[in-house]
């Protein structure tokens, strides 16, 4: 696993760029393409990240961005990738819940909750649970069997593919939060709430206006 | 059924997780080093002629700037030195540099290349921007291991931990690898002070952060990934622990102070006594530390030697300290380099000091004016004879103003 794991890394790292072209592509030009076009498409762009490009650059596009990325949790490569290439809901419609609220509302308080200490706060480090915590692992079992539970079973697949490969040290970490977290979910996972919000209020701004008594 | 199917799948990852996690080590005590007793030892040594500290410097490689120096013992009782030289700290040409010094005739060998920035980040596959700070450890295998850092973006607070190995004690070294060691795109985690070694066989690694937090951990290392790590500080105030280890449980860590005007600037201390897996702060060593590095050891026949600057702030004054014992004072026992007299343009930076001991020698390194690196070997019962004369000195003293 060892002799392929800079390959792998750079092999997602490449196929998450490629992938983010084609929601773009999908995005700006309000096209919606099939399913195994996005799968072709973003595997075509894939190769522009993952091969060296020989012009000025000592390394292939996909090594400067995990440069200053690192490797992504395995989360956000499976929600990006099954999202963006495999769901058959129209990725131009934003108001389309590929993700359950619930489970971006936890992913911003568990991020919230587990960065400050992880970075410094105080003596406790929530992220050395990562090593080699059973509780931990319940923990995060039980969460995935909630999602299930709560009719999002591709949370509870994603999140499961995530212990598996954190316990066949798939990635370079061999912590468990790598699998699971990173700042750039919790980026898209806040965002996505802020926009729910929003979203929201305008509806019942407009409802009130509907419906106001007169 | 999809429901069911995905709870299943579910139930296999968590038991290949449990797996997992019933293969990992338990926490093991530290390889504490086996302490002579001083009276057996001053009986021996009032035989013995003291050798006077000898001092040269490490093979210059034409670099405009050297610094973050480093020692380990090879096998055959020669040195290796680890340093990182380009035209300016944090420069895209800096490399990491590597010579040995033969303890017969007393010299340095020729200086090689052990790793350049291009050649990391093509092993690494990512973009690395500069490296810096190599430290050098003895695997449980044998093979030597050497710890470095690089910076993909931004400056030192952006930096990672890498490793690579030797087997042929650091002729030729295997690819680098990364060592993971933080959450958020695992920025900011740097080395600087020696490895210690756990009784299993893996190795302690101090190690340090200073983005938004500035403090200690201590990584436990099997091979070339972390397996756990333990906070020895937090906040924004000390940062490159040197641990020294008294027992199999216990062991005191010492820092660099980074604090803010208005505290006090003297070396920060945390203390374990469970082998590092929980570590307390302590009152301050009541030496001065202008936000430098400082190195040390704890010597077979008990006495601590710490080497720092011991100034409020600059780095123009480097001295040696040393304590017998954990009850008495660290007293001065040589003052290496001193440019306080000379006017503030004038003054030079003696820093980032380095020193190892094997057997009855102590070998320090550290950056001279950023333009060479001075090599000083000690023999540990002139070391010994230095103290017990401080000792003397600050007694007689102490009687003089009764």
């Amino acid at each position: 696993m060892k002799n392929f794991m800079q390959t792998i890394a750079l092999l997602e790292m490449a196929l998450t760029c490629g992938t983010l072209l084609v929601w773009l592509l999908q995005r700006n030009f309000e096209t919606q393409i099939s399913v195994a076009a996005r799968i072709i498409l973003a595997l075509l762009l894939a190769n522009l990240f993952y091969w060296p490009l020989d012009m000025f650059m000592e390394l292939p596009l996909a090594a400067y961005i995990r440069g200053v990325t690192g490797d992504l949790s395995m989360v956000s490569l499976l929600l990006l990738w099954s999202s963006v290439l495999l769901d058959r809901i129209d990725p131009r419609n934003t108001e389309a819940h590929f993700v359950p609220m619930g489970f971006k509302v936890a992913i911003v308080i568990i991020a919230f909750s587990f960065y400050p200490f992880a970075l410094g706060l105080g003596m406790l480090d929530p992220y050395g649970w990562g090593y080699a915590s059973v509780g931990f692992l319940i923990a995060v079992s039980i969460f995935a069997a909630i999602l299930a539970i709560g009719n999002w079973s591709k949370g509870t697949f994603i999140i499961a593919l995530a212990i598996l490969a954190w316990s066949i040290h798939w990635h370079e970490s061999a912590n468990l939060w790598d699998y699971l977290l990173d700042p750039f979910l919790m980026l898209w996972a806040l965002l996505a709430c802020i926009s729910s919000v929003r979203r929201k209020r305008r509806e019942r701004l407009q409802s009130g206006f509907l419906f106001r008594a007169g | 059924m999809i429901r069911v199917v995905a709870l299943c799948f579910l139930l296999l990852a968590t038991v290949l997780g449990f797996l997992h996690l019933d293969s990992h080590p338990a926490w093991a005590p530290f390889q504490a080093q086996e302490v002579v007793s001083t009276e057996s030892e001053s009986s021996h040594n009032a035989k013995v002629a003291l050798i006077q500290p000898k001092s040269d410097w490490l093979p210059d490689t034409g670099a405009a700037s050297v610094h973050a120096a480093s020692l380990i013992s090879l096998k055959d009782e020669s040195l290796r030195a680890f340093w990182f030289a380009g035209s300016r700290e944090g420069a895209a040409d800096v490399v990491i540099n590597s010579a040995v010094f033969n303890p017969h005739t007393n010299t340095w060998g020729e200086p090689t290349v052990v790793i350049d920035r291009i050649t990391a980040e093509k092993s690494l596959s990512r973009y690395i921007a500069k490296l810096g700070n190599p430290v050098p450890a003895r695997a449980a295998d044998g093979r030597l291991q050497l710890f470095f850092v690089t910076v993909s973006i931004g400056g030192w607070a952006g930096s990672s931990i890498s490793t690579m190995s030797s087997s042929d004690e650091g002729l030729t070294w295997s690819k680098p690898q990364r060592l993971i060691t933080s959450p958020f795109t695992n920025l900011s985690t740097l080395v600087k002070t020696p490895a210690i070694p756990f009784a299993d066989s893996r190795l302690g690694l101090p190690a340090y952060h200073e983005w938004i937090g500035k403090f200690g951990e201590l990584l436990r290392i099997d091979g070339d990934q972390v397996i756990d790590k333990r906070r020895m500080s937090s906040g924004r105030s000390a940062i490159q622990p040197l641990v020294l280890v008294d027992a199999p449980e216990k062991a005191q860590a010492y820092f660099r102070q980074t604090r803010g005007s208005s505290k006090p600037h003297q070396i920060p201390v945390s203390e374990t006594q469970n082998a590092g897996q929980s570590w307390q702060a302590q009152a301050d060593l009541p030496i001065a530390n202008p936000n430098a590095a400082i190195t040390g050891v704890l010597l077979s026949n008990g006495l601590r030697i710490l080497v720092a600057n011991d100034l409020e702030s600059g780095r123009s004054r480097l001295v040696m300290l040393a304590k017998d014992n954990l009850d008495t004072q660290w007293q001065t026992i040589d003052v290496l380099e001193d440019d306080e007299a000379l006017a503030p343009e004038q003054r030079r930076e003696f820093s980032y000091p380095y020193m190892i001991a094997d057997g009855t020698q102590v070998d320090l390194v550290y950056t001279w004016d950023r333009k060479k690196i001075r090599h000083i070997r000690f023999d540990s019962n002139w070391i010994k004879q230095a103290c017990s004369n401080a000792q003397a000195k600050t007694v007689s003293s102490e009687e003089g103003k009764q």
